[in-house]
């Protein structure tokens, strides 16, 4: 294998202890590129736990502590979207499992740590989506993409309802029936999802996907090739995840039995082999050895690689407004605002269109 | 070293290369453009502003720059990058200085959470900082150009930015941006002041931007305390009158007048109140500037 | 029926000249209270096993001897109804 390209940021996710010595040259690159990945709160976190944000010089710990500030507002506010849910999901008899950011939130993992989270996504059994849909409309949630097509797009073909947006507080809800769109070629069966998900203490029928799925469901994100901008904040999830649960029995003995059973065994190989080539994630060479069943082609693993590569790579001051067709697919930029109409601010700074959605460099 | 240090040919050749590193207030901004709109307005506007080593932080990348691509020559347009995102849609080319300073502001209100940020103007005297929070179109960048060509400093007409931890506004005095019909009457009410020139057809309408004075550039690290909330609103013949607003609703028109106050959560409405027991609220009805300033300098004077 | 208020450490506010400020944690919003709709919060907050708004209009009535005011407790039952709305109350269901 090459050698790992020498990324700031995930150095400075990997060993945060070592940035008080950055020089303020080296602390600019690295909130911009960190910003830019979505992890300059992780980072903030693991310094704050440490207790070294004091020692960061005054200009670059402002942007650590706005960093903050944002993902406190964010867990926040994911806390309060799941009590809303509950709440509007109460009278039916479905259980409701958790995804990605706001499952390890309400699970206390410490993936969810100084995380950037977004919308809440939820999977639901396919036979109840009606039902859900129904009592979501009810208490304020409205269907985003309004065209006839658009909702074939995603009722007949992806894994989901297309999102829905809160009426008054304007945060959107992602709900699932698959993990991955129909037309996907690999199929990971929802019903073995559901019968292996584990419930939150006392959240009612709150559910999670249990150790295994939810690594394998991190490590789909790395495969789907759509949104590799948040590529290194899902590494950073799952390197999270595989450390967290590396320690739980029989954890690393299951997982490739696991992906085989769920047909994730290509999102397994790729997951492992970036979260260590990245993160540097300690993982066992037997699981390794037993997860390489799931190893395309050696050219299609090269194209990732180089896909990756590109992905997480900065920007260099030369490269903006410049980049190759590929790249540009690859970084996909979606701005979160919090609670701030979109709307008011652009009209505010007098631009006409505040583009929130996929924006490509020319 | 300030941006007039450099001669127009140094500043043109920075910018098309490494960038010059500004500084306005607290915040350090890198800019990078080859377009000739943004270095004119750059060296009229910025000229008295320091430039930072290159030794120093850059709290932001930004160009402002033409796609490199066909449309550059079918379609003459701007386009604003951070850290190399794009996150505006492209404007016409003449409005590539107006999308700098926008472009700056949203930065600012995107990124700086360290602080409290509100839309409206804040300028100061006495110490004291006068905010005039106030929903597009109600003159408060006016009435802010109105002031401080009256003696009263600029922090910012556009965003406030307010410190939690020693619970004072901090400066970010830039160019005052103004609209239509107040770009003459600045221009009548302050002949010395500079004004750039007007860019027509922007979705608010014609722009200019009128250079901030150099005792706010030369202040422009030093903060104020707490002192009025006001809500301005102009009416062509009305006589100045300014009427007492309850603190409940002073501290309702800020939170309603905020970028990020609800990220703050309970401790930012905590603050808040704590900020606003601190400060006179009034509402402003007036319709000519020299009677405002009047008003403003008595207030000032009673503090 | 029997209204409660949110949990006490989900509130935070302030009074100025009879206006109430209140957030609410709950809800991640920020309201201004009239006279009346302030003291009715803070009864509600004050009263741990709820309160019906006949128990409210009493308590608010100026004179005792009144009698039950239908003003009063249909203003309260409006107050409610928007507090309802706004997540600062809700009524007791169970």
């Amino acid at each position: 294998m090459s050698a790992t390209p020498a990324l700031l940021v995930t150095a400075a996710l990997q060993r945060p202890q070592e940035l008080v010595a950055y020089t303020l040259r080296q602390w600019e690159d690295l909130v911009h590129q960190a910003r830019r990945a979505n992890v300059l709160s992780r980072i903030a976190q693991s310094l704050g736990e440490l207790r070294l944000l004091t020692r960061v010089p005054p200009a670059p710990r402002a942007h650590l502590e706005a960093a903050l500030v944002m993902a406190q507002a964010q867990t926040e506010a994911v806390e309060r979207e799941v009590a809303f849910l509950r709440k509007a999901l109460a009278a039916i008899d479905v259980d409701l499992v958790l995804l990605k950011g706001a499952a390890y939130l309400i699970a206390g993992l410490p993936a969810a740590r100084g995380r950037v989270f977004s919308d809440v996504d939820i999977l639901v059994p396919f036979a109840k989506l009606a039902e859900v849909e129904a009592a979501l409309m009810l208490h304020g949630w409205t269907t985003t993409h309004q065209n006839a097509y658009d909702q074939r797009y995603y009722r007949q073909w992806m894994h989901e309802l297309p999102p829905l947006r809160h009426n008054v507080r304007m945060t959107v809800l992602d709900v699932h029936h698959a993990i991955l769109p129909l037309t996907a070629r690999l199929k990971p069966d929802s019903t073995k999802l559901f019968a292996a998900s584990r419930p939150i203490g006392d959240k009612g029928r709150l559910r999670v996907l249990c150790p295994a799925d939810m690594v394998l469901h991190s490590a789909t994100h790395l495969f789907h090739n759509d949104d590799l901008s948040q590529g290194l904040r899902d590494l950073a999830d799952l390197d999270s995840l595989l450390r967290h649960f590396g320690s739980e029995r029989g954890f690393w003995e299951d997982l490739p039995r696991r992906a085989a059973e769920l047909d994730l065994a290509r999102p397994l190989y790729y997951g492992l082999r970036y979260a260590s080539r990245y993160m540097g994630t300690p993982v066992p060479s037997d699981t390794r050895r037993r997860a390489d069943v799931g190893r395309p082609p050696r050219i299609a693993v090269r194209l990732m690689d180089a896909l990756y590569d590109r992905a997480l790579r900065p920007v260099a001051p030369s490269d903006a407004g410049s980049l190759t067709p590929l790249s540009r697919h690859a970084l996909y930029v979606r701005a979160h605002w919090l609670r701030m109409p979109p709307l008011l601010l652009a009209w505010h700074l007098g631009v006409k269109a505040l583009r929130r959605e996929e924006v490509t460099a020319q | 070293m300030i941006v007039a240090d450099l001669s127009y040919r140094e500043l043109e050749h920075r910018l098309a290369g490494p960038g010059i590193r500004l500084r306005t207030g607290p915040v350090v901004s890198r800019i990078q453009s080859r377009l000739p709109a943004v270095v004119r307005g750059i060296s009229l506007h910025y000229a008295e502003y320091p430039t930072e080593e290159d030794e120093s932080f850059a709290d932001f990348h930004v160009r402002v720059g033409r796609p490199r691509n066909v449309r550059r020559w079918l379609q003459p347009q701007a386009h604003f990058f951070v850290d190399g995102n794009l996150p505006f849609a492209p404007l016409p080319l003449d409005q590539a200085f107006p999308m700098l300073e926008w472009g700056l502001n949203w930065c600012v209100s995107a990124h700086c959470h360290q602080y409290l940020i509100f839309h409206g103007a804040v300028v100061e005297k006495s110490g004291r900082a006068l905010i005039l929070p106030a929903p597009p179109g109600s003159g408060k960048s006016t009435l802010c150009a109105g002031l401080v060509n009256r003696g009263w400093r600029l922090l910012s007409d556009e965003l406030t930015l307010i410190d939690i931890a020693s619970c004072s506004v901090v400066p970010l005095a830039r160019p005052v941006s103004l609209k239509n019909a107040s770009i003459d009457v600045i221009r009548a009410f302050a002949p010395g002041a500079a004004i750039g020139p007007a860019v027509h057809d922007t979705a608010k309408g014609s722009v200019a931007h009128m250079r901030a004075p150099s005792d706010s550039v030369r202040r422009g690290m030093e903060t104020a305390r707490p002192g009025w909330i006001v809500l301005p609103r102009y009416q062509a013949g009305v006589a100045a009158e300014l009427t007492p607003l309850s603190k409940a609703r002073g501290l309702m028109q800020m939170a309603d007048n905020a970028f990020n106050y609800s990220a703050h959560g309970r401790r930012g409405f905590e603050f808040l109140v704590r900020f606003v027991d601190q400060c006179g609220c009034y509402e402003f009805a007036y319709g000519d500037l020299e009677e405002a300033g009047a008003v403003f300098d008595q207030l000032a004077a009673r503090a | 029926m029997l209204w409660r208020a949110v949990p006490d450490d989900a509130l935070a506010w302030r009074e100025w000249d009879g206006e109430v400020v209140v957030f609410n944690r709950q809800t991640g919003s920020t309201h201004l209270l009239g006279e009346l709709a302030g003291e009715v919060l803070r009864r509600l907050m004050a009263a741990d096993r709820g309160a019906t708004v006949e128990t409210l209009a009493a308590g608010l009535t100026a004179d005792p001897s009144e009698g039950d005011d239908a003003g009063w407790t249909a203003a309260i039952a409006e107050v409610l109804s928007e507090f309802a709305r706004l997540g600062l109350a809700q009524p007791d269901t169970s």
